[in-house]
């Protein structure tokens, strides 16, 4: 039992605990292993098995919700069950691997369906004005996804490790599924919110532009970014020199204006 | 580096304190449509309640701030500076247009998680790991607290300094285009370059592909992904987020039935194996 506890702790703590403090890193497996080592007295193990699972999840960066498992939950049932049964990596890793993947499913499970809804609440209680409940639902979200995520482990060392593999195989596959799907369908409602505020008839087609480069020619997003700058920057100096033909007395001369805009158009470069 | 906060008064100092420590708990909430919105809204409070008094604004402002935001977290602070410049000129100023704060955060946040993912998550944490790592196994018990301090010192540095920045370049920046009257020609071109982030953003993070093919006597005779892929690339990505600005705007659909729908669709189309 109080391994049980101390576990489900450890990956609240840590898994959790990095989504609330700035993605800090508490939740890698050189972190966790050696705090789950340290907790059920065997900080030698816990320190070698997290070095090596660092070194097999290195890759694994939870970038934007995207990722290929998620190393906390895997190495913290990994280095305990390791810790158990007095084995080494050998115990660990078998368990690891598989455990990562069903971490992140569940992971995307409560990120998609039960976080995931609460989206419009959050522009109910901004349209209210009402901050007091802005802010209890930001936290209060937090720690529900969290507590919930931290049961797998609490069970699992309940149950043990042969009995957690079997209990994982009857998830269905195609719920897992769908809700992936579904985390990667999602992101088109935010950016048609985005699109909601920015969209204007006149420059409407900049979004296909934009859409299209990085479809058809892979460009990454910064590249696209200082395309969209040099455009923009095109555009503004266009508008500028109607802006002071409208502004000036149609008697000024042309030459006057081109020499006098040099260092305000400097202005619109930096905000482009 | 006190100089960048030189001319800033106490009161405006403790703002951006508060916004240093209140985007740490950025991704708190994070969902699918939205990602960091709660986040970066919780960020911005001390602001907003610093420069609307009344009531109506405050609620623009909140509303505004609750849009779709994501970005590397290091990097948040410098966005939340810039906005809060520019939230500052807003309230000062009768004929700001609101809708250029949107459109220059949503310029903003494309191009630095670029930046912010490749330094920080791709460069440094596996500087930090592969220092870590070495140690730990050489029985080290020290090697996590290394690892933490190796990745945390510089981000935390960034994050610290980055909102200072973006917070004064954003004022003397802003206020001296107002001036000259030039704030809508800066608002178009932010939001073209904004539109244009979105629409790459589009492409590389809505994702959906087709799975079932056409199958006649044991062999594949269409390939589905193939075929849509030859019409337009992404054309399932586009079409979708077409359709739901479209509810959205023409439509006046909530956005709670759009992430539901989206929800129930996607699980039936896997369900039944289109997807």
């Amino acid at each position: 039992m109080y391994e049980a506890f101390a576990v489900a702790i450890v990956v609240f703590l840590t898994v959790g605990g990095q989504e609330l403090l700035g993605l800090t890193m508490l939740g890698r497996p050189i972190v966790v292993g050696p705090l789950i080592g340290l907790l059920l007295g065997d900080l030698p193990t816990g320190l070698t098995i997290g070095a090596s699972l660092e070194t097999i999840f290195m890759g694994i960066v939870n970038i934007g919700g995207a990722s290929a498992a998620e190393p906390g939950l895997a190495s913290a049932l990994a280095v305990a069950f390791a810790i158990n049964m007095h084995g080494g990596l050998g115990v660990a890793l078998p368990l690891a691997i598989p455990l990562g993947i069903i971490g992140l499913q569940i992971k995307t499970l409560l990120y998609v369906a039960v976080v995931g809804p609460f989206a419009s609440r959050f522009d109910t209680l901004a349209a209210e004005g009402n901050e007091k409940g802005i802010v209890r639902l930001h936290f209060g979200l937090w720690g529900l996804q969290w507590f919930l995520y931290a049961l797998i482990p609490f069970f699992a060392m309940l149950v043990g490790s042969s009995a957690t593999q079997a209990a994982l195989k009857l998830i269905p596959a195609v719920i897992v599924h769908g809700l992936t799907v579904a985390g990667n369908v999602l992101p088109a409602v935010g950016m048609a919110m985005l699109m909601k505020i920015l969209w204007d008839k006149n420059i409407s087609v900049f979004y296909f532009l934009g859409f299209l480069i990085v479809a058809y020619f892979k460009i990454p997003l910064i590249a696209v970014a200082v395309m969209g700058v040099i455009i923009a920057i095109l555009i503004a100096q266009r508008d500028f020199q109607i802006h002071q033909l409208q502004a000036k007395p149609a008697a000024a001369s042309a030459v006057d204006h081109s020499g006098e805009s040099k260092s305000q158009q400097e202005d619109d470069d930096f905000f482009g | 580096m006190s100089k960048i906060t030189a001319k800033l008064s106490a009161e405006e100092k403790k703002m951006l304190r508060q916004t240093y420590w209140r985007s740490f708990t950025l991704y708190s909430a994070v969902t699918p449509a939205k990602q960091g919105a709660s986040g970066f809204e919780y960020s911005m409070m001390p602001w907003i309640n610093h420069f609307y008094k009344n009531a109506a604004d405050k609620k623009d402002a909140l509303v505004r701030h609750m849009a779709y935001f994501n970005t590397n977290l290091a990097m948040s602070p410098f966005i939340m500076g810039v906005t809060a410049s520019m939230e500052k000129q807003n309230s000062e100023k009768a004929d700001f247009n609101a809708e250029s704060i949107n459109a220059i955060k949503t310029s903003l946040m494309g191009p630095l998680a670029g930046i912010g993912d490749s330094i920080f998550w791709g460069v440094l944490r596996v500087i930090a790991g592969g220092i870590a790592i070495s140690l730990a196994k050489s029985g080290n018990f020290l090697a996590p607290i290394i690892f933490l301090l190796i990745f945390n010192i510089p981000v935390q540095l960034v994050r610290w300094y980055g909102g200072q920045l973006g917070y004064t370049l954003g004022s003397s920046y802003i206020s001296d285009l107002y001036e000259k009257g030039l704030i809508n020609i800066m608002t178009k071109a932010a939001s073209i370059v904004g539109l244009m982030m979105v629409g790459a953003m589009t492409s590389s993070m809505v994702k959906l592909s087709v799975k079932w093919n056409m199958v006649m006597g044991g062999k594949t005779i269409l390939k589905t992904q193939d075929m849509l892929n030859q019409i337009f690339i992404g054309i399932l990505p586009l079409g979708i987020t077409l359709l739901c600005f479209w509810l959205l705007r023409k439509k006046n659909v909530s956005i709670n039935w759009l992430i539901l729908g989206t929800l129930v669709i996607a699980i039936l189309l896997a369900l039944v194996g289109i997807v």
